[in-house]
């Protein structure tokens, strides 16, 4: 009887313990829970165009500043509310002839941290 | 969440324990004599796991796709047989019951049944704690490792590896628990099922340690030893959170493999010689280090137990030979070379590789540790506790009972393949046999702690040897659950793996892989052999820069590429790299590389998160 004991007992421990950390992946295999970060990326890589994206996983609604730069010259200058868990796309209008040939940076301000992504323009 | 709690938790003992289960009810019936309920609970686990193998490796030669619904048929069919063999072979059981003798090994006292359980909730407590740190798929090796079951999940078929690393008995059990309980790869049911492996590896040196020595009590602290001390480092929780498939599934059928063929020697049983054949062909399937440490421990304990009864040498293989010479065992090795020739032969099998493994050590890291490094990779503790062990049962030796030879046999092989690797011409890391020596300390450690007790308290000074004992165990407790203690990580990486699983989502979805090449970072980004699973292209995709100590080595040249296009992607070898390999995409860790990549004119920056920037080349 004991040696049933032993073998019940360590199903149920481990059926505990299973669930346990499934859970606990299962949580954590999220975004946003208990992260704090954030993504700046072009929707599309592999063209030229310049839609992008930003998406909030700081665990709180946030106000993104951005800014769109032609070489060093500034194009566009613009503030985004995002909320917790959401993705922003935005599609800039810009002068297709004044860009052409030039590297357009996207820089995306959020508390201390700065989110530059680019692109070298043919 | 809670559906897929629930449906591995169904899926698991339905493929294995079932199927093992039915597979003992064949062989030793319902009440059999020969085996106890403890025994037979333990022994499920690994006999289905090699069945389940089996089944699937028959499918995959039949040309039927390996789906959920085939799974679940061939399991419940194989079940089915199985029990139609038990009603054939045992008419009337129901009259039978277990003899007694039998029973009363593992028939523990209310003491000892107290301690196991704390034993096993600690062992099992501690394993949690540590792993609810790593829980989110990020080990490099377990990476790799899924890569190959979810190419069995996403085909149907088994994978043509192309290289002997890679072992089919690695990847079946995932890819059979994902198809029938529908619970992915990436999510924690991999490494519970490496947990669950773990324990039932426990288990096993328990009624390996019962049987050897003919003692509960000894079987009772293995669980102690096993369970508890050697909780977190390799290779026990480290290896289950790492992912190293086949040191896990190996370090339970080890012990399995020594436990039927120590049975079948003492008792001259034919079934256990049978399930001795069975659980090697099993290993053989599964990890070939592992395979290789059980012929060399396996060969050394019949050596030296045959040069101790040297007197009787031809009596005792006769006996051998009689044990093996009958239809159970013939029929299992009949069984198996008709799978190794005929079903499936496993790629390590051929003359290169075994010749890769023996003969003199040729690198730096395969020609053995010192007293110290062994010392450092095992535990003091531990290591203090086998030696008492070894030299206590060294001191009652009887050469004529196995179980010395057993147990002091195959810790000596494998010390000696540690220390002095060149003297049995062993030609493998010294570190990945090192960690075999947990086994037969495991069985020393539980035989020290039992005799000494024993002896002592027969002894006049009772008082002595109690306080000693407690300082003995103080000092084992201590020192063994600090080496786990180090081992708890401080940082939390859940956040770095959650953004490189969004990269790669990013990427795989954005990118053309027929057209563009990715190369990542695996030197500075956590997790980045996950990246090939969301690509599912090629094992080689995406390309990797790996440890930089790899790229050098004085026995032949290895490719540097993948390196020289991450630290040096401007320089004339850099651009060489890059139109000799079609790389356009890098992913880099942001704060490292990434702010280094910005400075180069070549490459657009199209992705960049806290931890993650990725670079296209202009």
């Amino acid at each position: 009887m004991p040696s049933k004991i032993i073998i019940i007992a360590i199903v149920v421990l481990l059926i505990a313990s299973f669930a346990t950390l499934f859970v606990i992946e299962a949580k954590n295999h999220d975004y946003d829970y208990k992260k704090a970060w954030s993504v700046v990326y072009f929707e599309n890589p592999r063209d030229e165009s310049l839609d992008f994206a930003i998406e909030n996983h700081e665990g709180e609604s946030a106000n993104y500043a951005y800014q769109i730069f032609s070489n060093d010259a500034k194009l566009i200058e613009g503030n985004i509310d995002i909320k917790a868990g959401a993705t922003q796309k935005i599609s800039p209008v810009l002068d297709g002839e004044k860009i052409k040939g030039t590297r357009v940076m996207i820089d995306v301000r959020y508390k201390d941290a700065d989110y530059r992504i680019y692109k070298d323009l043919k | 969440m809670f559906i897929d709690i629930l449906k591995l938790i169904l899926a698991i003992p339905f493929l294995l324990v079932f199927p093992g289960a039915f597979f003992q009810l064949a062989l030793f019936g319902w009440k059999g004599s020969k085996m106890t309920f403890f025994e037979k609970a333990v022994l499920a686990v690994p006999l289905s796991l090699i069945w389940v193998d089996l089944v699937i490796l028959l499918l995959a030669k039949l040309g039927i796709l390996i789906r959920g619904q085939v799974l679940v048929g061939s399991v419940l069919v194989f079940c089915l047989v199985c029990f139609a063999i038990f009603r054939y072979r045992f008419p009337s059981e129901r009259q039978k019951t277990e003899e007694k003798d039998e029973q009363k090994l593992f028939d523990f006292s209310v003491w000892q049944t107290v301690f196991i359980l704390l034993a096993l909730a600690l062992a099992v407590f501690i394993r949690v704690a540590y792993l609810s740190d790593t829980i989110i798929p990020s080990a490099t090796d377990l990476g790799h490792h899924m890569y190959w079951s979810q190419t069995i999940v996403n085909t149907g078929h088994l994978p043509n590896y192309g290289v002997p690393d890679f072992i089919i008995g690695e990847h079946m059990i995932f890819a059979a628990v994902n198809l029938t309980s529908g619970v992915g790869l990436m999510t924690a049911m991999p490494v519970l099922l490496l947990l669950f492996f773990n324990i039932v590896g426990i288990f096993a040196m328990a009624i390996l340690a019962g049987r050897v020595f003919k003692s509960n009590k000894i079987a009772a602290v293995a669980f102690f030893v096993a369970g508890t001390l050697y909780a977190i480092n390799p290779p026990q929780g480290r290896y289950v959170s790492g992912g190293v498939v086949g040191n896990i599934i190996g370090d339970m059928l080890i012990p399995v493999a020594l436990y039927f063929l120590f049975r079948a020697l003492v008792e001259k049983n034919q079934i256990f010689a049978g399930l001795f054949l069975f659980s090697f062909v099993g290993l053989l399937y599964t990890h070939h280090l592992s395979a290789f440490i059980f012929i060399f421990s396996a060969a050394a304990i019949l050596i030296l137990f045959l040069i101790l009864n040297f007197k009787n040498i031809l009596g005792i293989l006769e006996n051998w030979l009689r044990t093996f010479a009958k239809p159970f065992p013939i029929a299992v090795l009949l069984l198996s070379a008709v799978y190794f020739l005929l079903i499936f032969t496993p790629s390590y099998f051929n003359p290169a590789a075994v010749g890769q493994a023996t003969g003199e050590p040729t690198k730096i890291t395969r020609i053995g540790y010192s007293l110290s490094q062994i010392d450092l990779g095992i535990g003091s503790a531990q290591l203090v506790l086998g030696g008492l062990g070894f030299l206590l049962a060294f001191l009652a030796f009887e050469t004529k009972k196995l179980r010395y030879s057993l147990a002091l046999g195959w810790f000596s092989v494998i010390f000696l393949m540690t220390w002095k690797p060149e003297l049995l011409y062993v030609n493998i890391p010294s570190d990945r046999v090192s960690n075999y020596l947990f086994l037969p300390l495991t069985l020393l450690s539980a035989y020290a702690l039992v005799r000494y007790f024993e002896i002592f308290s027969a002894t006049a000074s009772r008082f002595f040897s109690t306080v000693t004992l407690f300082v003995l165990l103080f000092f084992v407790i201590t020192n063994g659950l600090s080496d786990s203690a180090g081992a708890f990580k401080t940082k939390n990486q859940f956040q770095e793996i959650m953004e490189v699983y969004h990269s790669g989502r990013y990427l795989a979805s954005t990118l053309d892989t027929s057209k563009d090449t990715l190369l990542k970072d695996h030197v500075n980004i956590a997790a980045d052999s996950w990246y090939k699973l969301f690509f599912m292209k090629d094992y080689k995709y995406p390309l990797s820069r790996g440890v930089l100590s790899r790229y050098i080595d004085p026995t032949k040249p290895r490719e540097t590429c993948t390196r020289d296009m991450i630290t040096e992607p401007e320089s004339d070898a850099g651009r060489a790299c890059f139109s000799r390999t079609g790389v356009n995409y890098i992913a880099v860790n942001a704060q490292m590389e990434g702010s280094i990549f910005e400075k180069y004119p070549d490459f657009s920056k199209v992705y960049m998160s806290d931890y993650i920037s990725v670079f296209k080349r202009n």
